[in-house]
């Protein structure tokens, strides 16, 4: 280890001030390709020689290759492929014999496979579900042909929608098939029993009788159909079954399991139920309204992560005590306990790669690592008590040690102001000129706005004779008369010589169709050439838009362009209806005609 | 598939004695739930991008019928805004376990996220026959119906999701329909029963913070407001609160000193750079007051408070053309106040435009009965132009308005108010100093113009009351705020002074009205 801190300190170096640290870097290998979350990483005195592994149930990268993986120091010393993901992994002593080697088990799917100093010793299997009586009893009939699978099919849909227990896979496999593949199901399957197996989603272990360091434990296992197990250490039969209102995936115990225990299970719906020794249901239910992302026992205090970036502290009935905001989302949590200095603290690792230290409310310590933490275990690792084991999320691996003399002070974190407070405000200057106006209007105000308001009420005066001459001589696009209200759009295309005017008309009124229209164009006949300048206009229907197309040549060779205007006139009236003045643009093609 | 499962168990070493059992027949069935606590982990943790990986392996494998992946990945693309998608995978999870709640209430949800209220609610009462005492549902429904306009039935089942358990967001959308239906002091009770109920929760402290504030109780509000920054120091509502009423007190240093934390947060809110514009302006650094009060309104060009208050620093620089603009344009958006016409007559007063001052004036009268300043300031104007019937019916009318507001309460006057009103009055010869008997008494050495008299007199800044100011900010700098000092004081405080008040009077309900809708969202 001694050797590692000096090649590897570094690169820990850039992330942690090393005089003022309270960390010494150990080891840091980004590349360790370690793949884990905290319940899958144990620190254990395995062989009996006092020196401490660490134990890593690696779900490989992409959760594809599962591993059990030793470390000792910073190699890896056995590793071995695993039969499915490891979902925790925990030490335990099992007997009270010499030599007191703990033994290593491992939860994965629906079994537990204990290891005794690193060679497989049991696997034990989570009991069979009983299944679906009716269910049962309708496999027995189709074994027996006496009922089509169609009759099958309804009376195992009938269960699904009613029964307190949930069908089996076979059947529910069944329900999803069509009708030609049932008889070749039926006669494949119709002579297994169907079975239900649920799997293990977390465990944990509880001292048996005594409260020693060094005392025998149980293994408690959460699993998928909402039960806690308390196993025997020796036989390995399950000595208690407790049952929680959804799946728990964190679980926290406290106490003996021969003379009293506290049990707090984290569960998928956001609560966190506690429960005793003697409850086989829930005592007391945290309601979080967010994801717990992680649960640790601090002394008495419950903290639980949530997704909502925040610490919780709960007492052990449930009382809320107090929050603490986090800087990023919560990815991982452990406890920290400095047994020489008697301190536990919770360890959460962010998404932002930050390691944080709180004791209760107070902000204890901040690590920075390179990459999103997610796992951590504090312990004794080596011959090192106090060693923090952090991997990150491209399966890196660090080690770090705390130095003996380090304390953790309270109020070590923010209090004060906040460091915003001590920045300037960006006031906007303003210029010499701004000044200078000023002053100017101070010395002329009463000119200005004479001059101001003339010119207002001029543009006012200029604007509505515009708009009244543009009225008069229909020279808008719109017609609001009660008998035509017509809207007129047109659009150029091309680039010369010949260009395409498309004029939408449309009949803006609600119901009335108008009839005998007449588009007229004035132009300029040395510039532009039209196949027809004058055209009726057919019905229009309300609401339509109708496109009326037509070419114009552009005659001249001088790039020069003119105005085009377009008249909408009703039949028999000279007064046009609406007009429109469309600004050809020059003619980009000269060179090719 | 299940073969090479299998395949992969054989190489283990640890068990396989105890494997050779499960090498039955090649027609296993994988169990559904394997990888749900994997699924959990992953989705809880927001690496989505894995979690959508091990999804998709887990429906291979099980041919869509893992329930929990569904659902999973429904509340992902929930996230991700696929609402519809969502909805639809949702449904599927209710059709395979049709006797859990769950699914039912995440449907609901995407239902109320997609704006179908009623349907919401429909689904959540049927999750309700499944789950009866479920907080969550009961406090989604009143939320449904408080987008129905259903307040009644939004109450009582928020106040069922309280009897069942109590949650921080329940009372908030409790205060909230109280708001909605302008019961500030129901609401007062609510936000004061969920502050008990959390004490550290910073939302609710600045909230009823606020409406204390609004409701002028303002030691109980700067009591709140302190306890929320005692526990968020950078809670920027709370800031720009507390900021307004050290303003009110004149204690502008600490209040822009506050406003920092909030400038580094919040850089583009238009009522923190009013409130900073209105700090320099009680400081009388005038330029800064307009490069600032220009920010806000550049960032909210349609708020005529900042426009009030820009043509109010523009008056007080002398720059009546530009004030003219400001007051003209909030006058466009905010037609029915009073003092903004009172602010373009003397505007226009100043650029010569006697017409067009009384006009504004008369209409300043109109709309503001009991505001003597207005008919003060008529009255002034029309004895300069020499119509003196008419200025004596303005100050008739000012005595009127003053005698009213004395018997409707405590309301000191301005001295300078008062001293303007006596030369008036002795100048039209109706001196009778009757009216002024109170303030004259504990009449201030501060020599202040109405806002027609001599221009040089505006100048003054409002902060007055230095010992105050001081006793403020202490407290402030501490974080432990006194509830003696900064009300009871403040309640001394004359509210109606002639030009300066209404900055500072401006510049908080400018800010506490732009919280209380951001609250509303």
């Amino acid at each position: 280890m001694a050797a590692a801190s000096s090649s590897d300190s570094d690169s820990g170096r850039a992330e942690s001030n090393e005089a003022s640290s309270k960390w010494l870097d150990a080891h840091y290998d980004p590349m360790a390709n370690i793949h884990t979350f905290s319940s899958c990483l144990a620190l254990a005195d395995l062989h009996g020689d006092g020196e401490y592994k660490l134990v890593v149930g690696d779900l490989g990268p992409g959760g594809q290759h599962p591993r059990l993986k030793v470390l000792k120091g910073p190699t890896v010393l056995t590793e071995s492929p695993l039969p499915a993901l490891p979902a925790a992994a925990a030490t335990f002593l099992m007997e009270q014999h010499e030599p007191r080697t703990p033994a290593l088990a491992l939860a994965s799917g629906p079994c537990v496979y204990v290891y005794k100093n690193l060679r497989p010793y049991f696997k034990f299997s989570l009991p069979q579900l009983p299944p679906n009586p009716l269910e049962q009893d309708l496999w027995n009939q189709a074994k027996e042909d006496r009922i089509d699978p169609l009759t099958l099919k309804e009376m195992l849909e009938g269960i699904r929608e009613k029964a307190e227990v949930p069908l089996s896979v076979q059947s529910l496999r069944f329900l999803q098939l069509e009708l030609s593949e049932m008889e070749a199901f039926v006669s494949q399957h119709k002579s297994r029993s169907i079975k239900r197996q649920t799997v293990i989603t977390t465990m944990t272990t509880l001292k048996k009788n005594l409260a020693d360091e060094d005392a025998v434990s149980c293994l408690v296992l959460g699993t998928e159909n909402k039960e806690l197990l308390v196993l025997d250490p020796e036989a390995f039969t399950i000595l208690a079954k407790m049952s929680l209102p959804s799946v728990p995936v964190f679980l926290e115990v406290s106490g003996q399991f021969d003379v009293e225990f506290r049990l707090a299970a984290a569960c998928r719906n956001g609560n966190v139920y506690i429960l005793r020794r003697d409850s086989k249901h829930p005592k007391y239910c945290i309601e979080l309204s967010a994801q717990p992302v992680g649960l640790v026992r601090v002394h008495k205090v419950l903290v639980v992560g949530s997704t909502q970036e925040s610490l919780h502290g709960f007492t052990h009935k449930g009382r809320k005590l107090w929050t603490v905001q986090m800087p990023a989302s919560i990815l991982t949590m452990n406890l920290l306990e400095q047994r020489s200095r008697g301190l536990q603290a919770v360890m959460a690792g962010l998404a932002n790669g930050e390691v944080r230290i709180y004791h209760d409310k107070a902000l204890l310590n901040v690590i920075r690592t390179p990459d999103a933490v997610t796992s951590l275990c504090f312990g004794r690792y080596g011959r090192e008590d106090n060693t923090l084991i952090i991997t990150t999320r491209g399966g890196g691996l660090i080690i770090k040690i705390l130095k003996r003399t380090a304390v953790f002070v309270e109020a070590g974190g923010v209090v004060g102001p906040p460091p915003a407070q001590a920045m300037k405000l960006s006031v906007p200057r303003k210029t010499r000129l701004y000044v200078d106006q000023t002053l100017r209007e101070r010395e002329a105000g009463t000119a200005m706005h004479r001059t101001f308001q003339t010119d207002l009420h001029l543009l006012r005066l200029r604007a509505a004779r515009a708009y009244v001459r543009a009225l008069e001589s229909s020279l808008n696009p719109v017609s609001v008369t009660a008998r035509e209200p017509l809207k007129l759009h047109a659009v150029v295309q091309g680039l010369g010589p010949t260009f395409k005017l498309t004029l939408h008309l449309q009949n803006t009124s609600a119901a009335r169709p108008i009839l005998g229209l007449l588009v007229c164009f004035l132009y300029n006949e040395v510039l532009y050439a039209l196949p027809r300048a004058f055209f009726k206009v057919p019905l229009l229907v309300p609401g339509l838009i109708y496109p009326l197309e037509t070419f114009v040549e552009s005659l001249s060779d001088k790039g020069i362009s003119d105005i085009i205007k377009v008249l909408v006139l009703r039949e028999g009236q000279s007064a046009p209806l609406l007009s429109a003045h469309i600004n050809m643009p020059v003619s980009e093609g000269l060179a090719a005609a | 598939m299940a073969e090479e499962r299998l395949v992969t168990r054989t190489p283990f070493p640890a068990s396989a004695e105890s494997q050779k059992p499960r090498l039955k027949k090649a027609q296993e069935f994988p169990i559904l739930e394997k990888q749900n606590w994997l699924i959990h982990l992953h989705y809880i943790r927001k690496d989505y991008e894995a979690c959508k990986a091990v999804i998709k392996e887990q429906l291979q494998e099980t041919q869509g019928l893992c329930e929990y992946a569904i659902y999973v990945q429904a509340l992902i693309l929930r996230l991700e805004g696929n609402i519809q998608e969502s909805l639809e995978l949702f449904q599927t999870c209710a059709v395979l376990s049709p006797q859990c709640a769950d699914n039912l209430k995440q449907v609901a949800r995407s239902l109320f996220l997609l704006g179908k209220h009623k349907a919401a609610i429909e689904v959540y009462n049927e999750a309700a026959k499944l789950n009866q005492k479920d907080w969550e549902i009961c406090h989604n429904v009143g939320v449904c119906y408080i987008y129905l306009k259903q307040f009644s039935k939004a109450q009582d089942q928020l106040h069922n999701a309280l009897h069942l358990n109590r949650h921080d967001l329940t009372y908030i959308m409790l205060g909230k329909i109280h708001l909605l239906e302008g019961d500030l002091d129901k609401a007062i009770e609510i936000y004061k029963k969920a502050v008990e109920f959390s004490p550290e929760n910073t939302e609710l402290l600045t909230t009823l913070g606020l409406l204390y504030l609004q409701l002028g109780i303002y030691q109980k509000a700067f009591e709140h407001l302190g306890n929320a920054l005692t526990y968020d120091p950078t809670n920027y509502k709370a800031i720009l609160a507390a900021g307004s009423m050290m303003q009110t007190h004149g204690d502008f240093d600490v209040a822009l000193t506050k406003y920092r934390v909030v400038a580094c947060a919040v850089p583009e809110s238009p009522p923190l750079w009013n409130n900073i514009g209105m700090c320099f302006f009680g400081k009388k650094k005038y330029v800064a007051a307009i490069s600032c009060l220009k920010r806000a309104n550049y960032l909210a060009p349609f708020d005529w408070k900042i426009l009030y208050n820009l043509g109010l620093v523009h008056l007080t620089m002398q720059q009546y053309a530009s004030a003219f603009h400001f007051l003209s344009a909030a006058i466009n958006l905010q037609p029915k106040m009073g003092e903004l016409y009172m602010l373009l007559a003397v505007a226009l007063t100043n650029l010569e435009d006697p017409e067009n001052a009384k006009r504004a004036y008369a209409e300043a009268a109109r709309l503001d009965k009991c505001q003597p300043l207005v008919n003060l300031n008529y009255a002034v104007l029309l004895y300069k132009q020499g119509e003196k019937e008419g200025a004596l019916a303005q100050y008739q009318e000012m005595e009127r308005s003053v005698r009213l507001l004395r018997d409707s309460g405590s309301l000191e006057f301005d001295s300078e108010m008062v001293e303007m009103a006596q030369k008036l009055g002795a100048a039209l010869q109706v001196g009778d100093a009757l009216v002024w008997t109170k303030p004259v008494k504990d009449a201030k050495s501060k020599h202040r113009t109405t806002s027609t008299s001599k221009a040089a007199g505006v100048q003054q800044p409002l902060g007055s009351n230095q010992a105050l100011g001081q006793a403020m900010s202490s407290a402030a700098a501490h974080r432990k705020l006194p509830s003696g000092a900064g009300g009871t004081s403040q309640l001394t405080k004359p509210p109606s002074l002639p030009l300066e008040p209404e900055p500072t009077a401006e510049a908080h309900p400018a800010e506490a009205s732009a919280q209380i809708r951001e609250k509303q969202e």
